[in-house]
């Protein structure tokens, strides 16, 4: 097998080449289109090699489009959804792992769906919820029968609303809703030493000096890789914004991105414009994974030497 | 002597265990009604196989677990509603269970703190303790930069530090190899003659229940077999249990029927004289067994020679028996030889609920002699 190595680590070797081109080649080929004038597009189409307009086309994002308020807006939404989609998993895989939680595994089940159920394929539902949060209250007043009551005893009928469409509220809320952190948590609780709870116990620590003293200082890694994982699935999200926002001022720039190009047929997008507006949105996430790869490469990796 | 030894040898209090059982929602009972008293200062040490409740038992004595029903005493106080901290009694875990995140000294310490005890006091009590286990320059280093036996002190210290008059250990020695298990048995062996603590250790070797033990403890399947004296335990099993599980190799066990005058096996060999009647089991030590001169007869299957000795395994009548013998003994290249069970060696054991007969031949003696 020792003469077939070279062979295959050739092979091997042109394989992932080919996956690099595969998946850089559009990315430089928007960056190169983000170099050229808008009138050099539209004389030469697309081409493969870089002009020196970027810095021109950067500048017109800033003074002439909404990106950098849609930003802000994105980087509110991302930060938000990471850091309370942490929290919320943190506590959730606590209680599931270290309580005999009753019906624990239905729980765990039920959070779990929502992983095979994301936000896209349940976006009307959760549009008309978002459009009035107490529109299930409603329903059930309705559907009992205690909205009739209320009709013919005082003539009135139960009937709140309370629209969170276009608020960061609204952005963020649906997005929190989601089960890959607690499974990410809970599978990281699991490998943990079960004495670890037991030497707390007898050192006088209660649930909640176990849960700061300890996990939460060796729960870190897995912390730090949550946040940049939902950060970035924040930052790219495009379809529930595109509909929980109406205003391009609550917009997020994913979808300020999208709208740059012109709604009527026949006229041309101004690709440079656009695709350097996408370099620009993508320097924050980029800045992200390269401050943060290390923690998300170990906290993913569950064992805890 | 330190603080921390006079400090413990006053907070040790004897354990009573009024009746105490376990059974889990299912119904399954992991232990049946248990009393036992462990004496204050004592090396009690709990033997069983795996699964026989030895961890259950201390953890509820611990306070990990609830007790389904029965008392538990530390002295004359009733413990078994108790939070553990509330208890006064520290555990050394079986795999060390460190804080991986904070230095010896803070695992140490940690106690101390949840406690809220001061700042300075915390810095002294650390420090005693650390000297007591040799571990003052490895206080600001990690679990994880700690060798086995390291990390095993540093348990220690984490358990003594609180100055506990009761000291649990969940088979602490079985993560560590063969050497280092040694000298941590005597490392332990010493540490509690200096301290003092009531102390309570859980194994399945039976190497370090012979060892450490003031008395062990036998469970099997939760229920105590028998709770004594190494030395009582090894020369007098109370069972077949007992016997089987204590010793190495373990004690030969052989069905005979008593016919008034004589023990015999099934196909008709004499082992033993009594006046008993009925089926019984024989016991005898492979040590027991004289070689070369005697009225059995048996067959060699197979020799290990072992250095210190050499166990032969032998057929007698069908049944295989092992005899223990000086290295290098003279068997002569035979394979048949003779062999003694000398009388005054023998056990007897109840064929049915395998409890042992006691004085069994003494009294066959003397009768006979009579």
């Amino acid at each position: 097998m020792i003469e077939n190595a070279r062979s295959l680590n050739i092979v091997a070797g042109l394989i992932l080449l080919t996956g690099m081109v595969y998946i850089l080649a559009p990315l430089y080929l928007a960056l190169a289109t983000a170099t050229q004038s808008y009138q050099f597009m539209l004389r030469n189409g697309i081409v493969w090699y870089p002009g020196d307009q970027l810095l021109a086309n950067v500048v017109r994002i800033f003074t002439e489009t909404r990106i950098p308020l849609q930003m802000v807006n994105s980087l509110i939404v991302a930060v938000l959804d990471a850091l309370i989609t942490c929290v919320l998993s943190f506590i959730t895989a606590y209680a599931l792992v270290f309580f005999p939680v009753r019906w624990g595994s239905v729980v765990f089940a039920l959070i779990l769906a929502t992983i095979m159920l994301p936000l896209d394929i349940r976006v009307i539902t959760t549009y008309q919820v978002a459009a009035n949060i107490f529109s299930p209250l409603n329903a059930l007043f309705d559907s009992t029968g205690l909205n009739g009551l209320l009709d013919s005893m005082f003539g009135v009928r139960l009937a709140l609303e309370w629209s969170v469409l276009d608020t960061h509220f609204g952005l963020i809320a649906p997005l929190v809703a989601h089960g890959t952190g607690t499974f990410l948590f809970r599978q990281f609780f699991l490998v943990l030493p079960k004495d670890l709870v037991k030497a707390a116990r007898m050192d006088g620590a209660g649930p909640l000096r176990f849960l700061i003293d300890i996990l939460l200082p060796l729960s870190r890694p897995s912390f730090a890789a949550l946040f940049v994982l939902t950060f970035l699935s924040g930052w790219t999200q495009y379809l529930w914004p595109l509909v929980a926002s109406s205003t391009p001022d609550m917009q997020t720039a994913v979808v300020g991105l999208a709208r740059l190009s012109p709604d009527s047929d026949g006229v041309m997008p101004d690709f440079p414009l656009i695709m350097a507006g996408a370099v620009v949105v993508s320097i924050i996430p980029l800045t992200m994974i390269a401050l943060l790869q290390r923690y998300l490469v170990r906290g993913l990796v569950l064992s805890e030497k | 002597m330190s603080a921390i030894d006079s400090a413990i040898r006053a907070a040790a209090t004897s354990i009573v265990l009024d009746g105490v059982s376990k059974s889990y929602d299912k119904g399954a009972e992991v232990i049946p009604p248990l009393s036992a008293e462990l004496r204050a200062g004592e090396f009690t040490v709990v033997l069983g196989p795996s699964g026989c409740g030895k961890s259950t038992l201390l953890q509820m004595i611990a306070g990990l677990e609830r007790v389904s029903a029965g008392a538990i005493r530390f002295g004359s106080r009733e413990v078994h509603e108790l939070e553990p901290k509330q208890r006064g009694c520290a555990m050394v875990f079986q795999n060390y269970a460190l804080y991986p995140h904070m230095s010896v000294f803070d695992n140490i310490a940690y106690s101390l703190k949840v406690a809220g005890m001061a700042r300075a006091e915390r810095l002294q009590r650390v420090e005693a303790a650390a000297r007591m286990l040799a571990l003052t320059g490895l206080l600001g280093r990690k679990p994880g930069q700690l060798s086995g036996g390291q990390r095993q002190r540093v348990a220690i210290g984490r358990a003594i530090v609180r100055e506990p008059g009761i000291l649990l250990f969940d088979e602490p020695l079985s993560n560590l190899d063969a050497q280092l298990r040694h000298d941590m048995r005597i490392e332990l062996a010493e540490l509690h003659r200096r301290i003092g603590a009531t102390t309570v250790f859980v194994t399945h070797d039976q190497v370090e229940a012979m060892t450490l033990a003031d008395r062990i403890v036998i469970l099997n399947k939760g229920r105590i077999e028998q709770f004594d004296t190494p030395r009582t335990i090894y020369h007098k099993p109370a069972s077949v249990f007992v016997a089987r599980f204590i010793g190495s190799p373990p004690m030969n066990i052989l069905p005979v029927q008593g016919d008034g005058s004589t023990l015999r096996l099934a196909s008709g060999e004499v082992l033993a004289r009594s006046s008993l009647k009925g089926s019984y089991q024989l016991g005898i030590r492979p040590e027991d067994i004289q070689i070369n001169n005697g009225p059995l007869q048996v067959k060699l299957r197979y020799r290990e020679e072992l250095g210190s000795h050499s166990v032969l395994a032998v057929e007698i009548a069908g049944n295989l028996i092992r005899i223990s013998t000086p290295f290098g003994s003279d068997i002569g290249s035979r394979d048949t030889f003779a062999v003694n069970f000398p009388p005054e060696r023998l056990h007897l054991f109840d064929a049915g609920d395998g409890r042992a007969i006691p004085y069994a031949f003494t009294r066959a003696k003397a009768l006979a002699d009579a």
